[in-house]
């Protein structure tokens, strides 16, 4: 048995569909009408204790959906969720206590208190030993730069304040699994980095579980090593991340760099272009790895052409998954 | 179940309430004013008359003091869940390994001690001295009215607990929530002492759960009710507790299976 499984899990909304303007208005008032959406569609997955994966998917495919019916908020429509012994939806009261959760669209945080009382109301909330919480708070806070703004009012901090606040808040009582929704969002570069490596720094050291969703690749390829996608409420991918770009990621690159101005003739099954540097002496040769020997077509360009530098690489996972989005690759 | 998490609700918000001290002035005036108008509009009326069908202008005065001083100490937030709902901030507040009608109650008791502290009792001070108050009918009466006034609270919070729930179908409840406070406010005593009302009309009111919030606990402090009357109206107050909590408990539950978290 994992930590977290969740079998065949659906959910579903009704959504209110008005006409625009006032005759919408009119209709929806006295007849108004309701379409099921489908948010989660049979979903299954499972994961182990100490992971750290990566749940990804475009907007509206489900995620957050997903995120709070694990979390014991929402109730699925069908299918069972077990994660640490307990069925979320059922036994809210007793599970939520060994679990944290971050919604970066959501602060937790008490509005008009400075940073500090939210936090000393989350010790007496969770019954958290002064000890513990003096001692989970200190590496937290030195961490994640926060000793200048504790005593702040939460109204007065900056978004990227705010969601360090968050992601502490949600931690303080040490839960063994934790959950984030999006925790990077709006924050800038450093804030970014920051955050990743805490988060990546508490998976490894104290083999806290953890599920992550984010629009942010980089986000995944830093922290991850697990991924889930899913899409339109259905899961398409389940695996490492490695495996992703093996499955997926089959386009290569050559960046290549004449001496002089070639002209060059086409070859087969590879998409020449023109990079508009070094007065169009840079070239790049796009092709499939498995139409395309790579070593025939560098013999080949060594032996027609003058060259000063070459260099090959392969897809960054944000142009994999942006393919897999826009459904451009077969993810079945 | 562990009281020290409720306790800290019960503190943050009575803490919360303090971080606006103009509001808090402004709360004081508007209690004053509002006694001190109705006050001057029934001496009017009463025109010099020492008692109009046998009701005295010192027991109104004393009703006004004490069913506006109660009103502005018996703090009920009808939006509490509502805009949670609304805004989808439910969602956090699931998180939390505690009951949420818990820390509802909680929540509002801790303003309701701030209210009962820094707006009940400057308003009170300064209407006594104004207006004059008739001192309770006995000793034992004013336990009595204590009693009765806490009961008065209860009935009042789960009327609002009942309507808050219908947010999880309503979503925006503002209207029901107008209503049951145009209810609350001409039926209840506040602005127009139940003594005034029609006979027939009186009779309904005793068994509506409105005429038990204020002007229960402000008859036995005048002493017209005998200790049989006071049991029988401290039993009406538990019942309507009783009920409209049940009424609110069933709502809440049935709510939750089909809570929808608005925005993201």
């Amino acid at each position: 048995m994992s930590l977290i499984e969740v079998n065949n899990v659906c959910k579903a909304y009704r959504i209110n569909k008005r006409g625009k303007g006032i005759p919408g208005m009119m209709a929806n008032l006295v007849a108004p009408k309701y379409e099921k959406k489908q948010a989660v569609k049979d979903v299954s997955f499972q994961i182990e204790k100490g992971d750290m994966v990566g749940f990804i998917g475009p907007n509206g495919a489900g995620k957050s959906t997903t995120i709070k019916m694990l979390s014991g908020i929402l109730y699925p429509d069908q299918g069972e969720i077990v994660v640490n012994g307990f069925v979320p939806y059922k036994q809210r009261k007793e599970y939520v206590g060994s679990i944290g959760v971050v919604f970066g669209q959501k602060s937790q945080l008490q509005w008009d208190l400075p940073v500090i009382d939210s936090f000393e109301l989350l010790k007496a909330i969770y019954r958290i030993p002064q000890e513990k919480y003096t001692k989970n708070l200190d590496r937290f806070v030195q961490m994640l730069d926060m000793g200048s703004f504790l005593q702040q009012p939460v109204r007065q901090l900056s978004l990227g304040q705010r969601m360090r606040a968050d992601i502490v808040a949600a931690l303080l009582h040490s839960p063994e699994i934790v959950f984030f929704d999006e925790p990077t969002i709006g924050v800038d570069v450093v804030g970014k980095e920051t955050i990743r490596s805490f988060i990546k720094e508490l998976n490894e050291q104290d083999n806290v579980t953890m599920l992550f969703t984010t629009h942010d690749m980089q986000d995944i390829e830093k922290v991850c090593d697990k991924l889930i996608v899913i899409d339109k409420g259905e899961k398409i991918y389940d695996g490492s991340l490695l495996g992703i770009r093996e499955r997926y990621g089959t386009t290569r690159q050559l960046d290549v760099e004449f001496v002089d101005m070639p002209i060059v003739s086409p070859i087969a099954n590879v998409e020449v272009v023109d990079l508009d540097v070094l007065d169009g002496r840079k070239k790049r040769f796009v092709f499939e790895n498995q139409k395309v020997q790579i070593n025939d077509l560098m013999n080949h360009l060594l032996q027609n052409y003058h060259i000063r530098d070459i260099s090959i690489s392969e897809p960054e996972i944000e142009s994999i998954i942006r393919k897999i989005y826009n459904g451009e690759v077969m993810t079945r | 179940m562990r009281l020290a998490p409720y306790l800290a609700y019960f503190k943050k918000s009575f803490l919360n309430r303090s971080a606006y001290r103009f509001d808090h002035l402004m709360g004081i005036l508007s209690t004053c004013l509002r006694m001190f108008i109705f006050w001057e509009i029934y001496k009017a009326l009463y025109g010099g008359r020492q008692q109009v069908d046998g009701i005295t202008m010192s027991m109104v005065t004393t009703n006004f003091i004490l069913s506006m001083g109660m009103e502005a100490a018996f703090y009920v937030d009808d939006f509490f869940m509502p805009h949670r709902i609304n805004n989808g901030s439910i969602a956090t507040e699931l998180l939390r390994p505690m009951s949420f009608k818990g820390r509802m109650i909680a929540e509002n008791m801790g303003n309701a001690a701030f209210h009962l502290c820094f707006r009940f009792g400057p308003a009170f001070v300064i209407a006594c001295f104004l207006m004059g108050i008739q001192l309770p009918a006995s000793p034992k009466m004013f336990v009595m009215f204590l009693v009765s006034g806490i009961l008065g609270y209860g009935v009042l919070w789960t009327i609002s607990f009942a309507v808050q729930m219908l947010a999880f179908w309503l979503v925006n409840v503002w209207s029901v929530v107008t209503i049951k406070n145009v209810f609350i406010n001409v039926l209840s005593g506040t602005m127009i002492p139940l003594w005034f009302m029609p006979d027939w009309m009186e009779g309904v009111l005793h068994v509506t759960p409105f005429s038990s919030i204020y002007f229960t606990p402000v008859q036995i402090y005048l002493g017209q009710l005998t200790i049989g009357e006071i049991a029988l109206k401290c039993g009406v107050q538990m019942f309507w507790i009783v009920v409209l909590y049940l009424v609110g408990d069933v709502l809440w539950r049935r709510g939750q299976k089909k809570l929808v978290v608005q925005g993201g």
